[in-house]
């Protein structure tokens, strides 16, 4: 039964998408369809008649197998193997380098922002502890 | 059509038994993309299969990514205060991330010499998949060889995180949360996850936050750095 449920969550998540992507190319946007579902999703779930439970069990499921859903597009590496000489492998490298200073300087950036801004709400809290 | 089922079958079954290893020993290395996909494209290449026969059962797998991508607005629901609470730390970082992500990768590949259709290719790596595709499409690239991109930004993201982070000694949810979506999208989303539903959160507005704005900044700079 539980996955009776799962099974039409996910058909009704998937709805979502096809009207994302109906969208999307209809007024020929940049935002991919999916995310414009997702955004579609966020809206209706702020609606006090929409139930959560409608779609809970559907997206952990999707959620918890995300990594079987890009493992077909991963594959598609087998159709570069010119990616392993010369200029290919200095491609790979250059991704693996701008990936890794991309994390370094966008973890350390929020670090430093978000722990601040907690910072901040602590000393708040605090100043109003020691008023009372 | 019973070679798709076959392919759908050995994918599923690759999958869990990756996860089953991963879940024993947790190795950065060992995180169940890289372990399936290897072993897939060993099994592929053995028996002289091309990419489209296992896309033939692999599109039905690969079918599921967009209502996945719809569902990441549960978590984001479910964690609404706490992302309203550092909206602006997210926003900056997001902004100001995309742009690095963007120009590092740019600017080495001149520096280096790569060729104008790779550069084009690869300049949209850090952005999930769907948007890097489009994107690539809009500024001239090769859209299939920007999903190897991103794909190895992705998994790249996955095994390299949990050193960087460690090395820099963050534990705030929102930094590994923003790192990992900006850095690598989807793949870096499911790392996140491991960490917790905050992270999770996070890392999958970020994704999204870093391809909208990628769609809208790409073009513009590629125009400024190339032609």
């Amino acid at each position: 039964m539980k996955y009776a449920y799962i099974f039409i969550q996910i058909g009704f998540l998937y709805c979502l998408n096809f009207i994302g992507i109906t969208i999307q190319n209809k007024f020929h946007l940049m935002i991919p369809g999916s995310i414009i579902g997702m955004f579609i999703l966020f809206a209706l779930l702020n609606i006090p008649l929409f139930k959560e439970k409608w779609i809970r069990e559907g997206s952990n499921f999707l959620n918890k197998h995300l990594t079987l859903f890009f493992i077909p597009a991963t594959v598609g590496i087998i159709q570069y193997s010119s990616l392993l000489n010369g200029s290919g492998l200095i491609s790979v490298l250059i991704v693996l380098i701008s990936t890794i200073v991309t994390m370094v300087f966008s973890a350390t950036l929020s670090y430093f922002l978000s722990s601040r801004k907690d910072q901040k709400k602590e000393q708040l809290i605090r100043s109003e502890l020691n008023g009372k | 059509m019973a070679n798709s089922i076959l392919f759908i079958a050995i994918t599923i079954i690759l999958y869990l038994l990756a996860k089953k290893i991963y879940s024993q020993y947790s190795f950065p290395l060992l995180v169940p993309i890289t372990t399936s996909t290897f072993v897939i494209i060993l099994i592929l290449s053995n028996f002289h299969v091309s990419y489209e026969s296992y896309m033939n059962g692999g599109k039905w797998i690969h079918m599921m990514l967009g209502p996945a991508v719809v569902s990441f607005a549960y978590p984001l629901f479910e964690h609404k205060e706490r992302l309203k609470s550092h909206f602006l730390s997210i926003i900056i970082s997001v902004f100001t991330g995309t742009i690095i992500g963007f120009i590092s990768g740019v600017c080495l590949s001149i520096g280096l010499g790569l060729k104008q259709d790779v550069i084009l290719s690869l300049a949209a790596k850090s952005v999930t998949t769907p948007v890097a595709m489009s994107i690539t499409t809009i500024v001239g690239g090769i859209p299939s060889l920007t999903v190897v991109y991103v794909m190895i930004a992705g998994i790249s993201g996955a095994i390299f995180g949990p050193y960087i982070l460690t090395l820099l000694k963050i534990e705030h949810p929102v930094a590994i949360g923003v790192g990992y979506g900006l850095a690598s999208h989807g793949i870096g989303t499911v790392k996140a996850a491991e960490y917790g539903e905050v992270e999770q959160a996070i890392s999958s507005i970020t994704m999204t936050l870093s391809a909208i704005f990628a769609s809208l900044i790409c073009p513009f700079f590629i125009h400024i750095f190339i032609k």
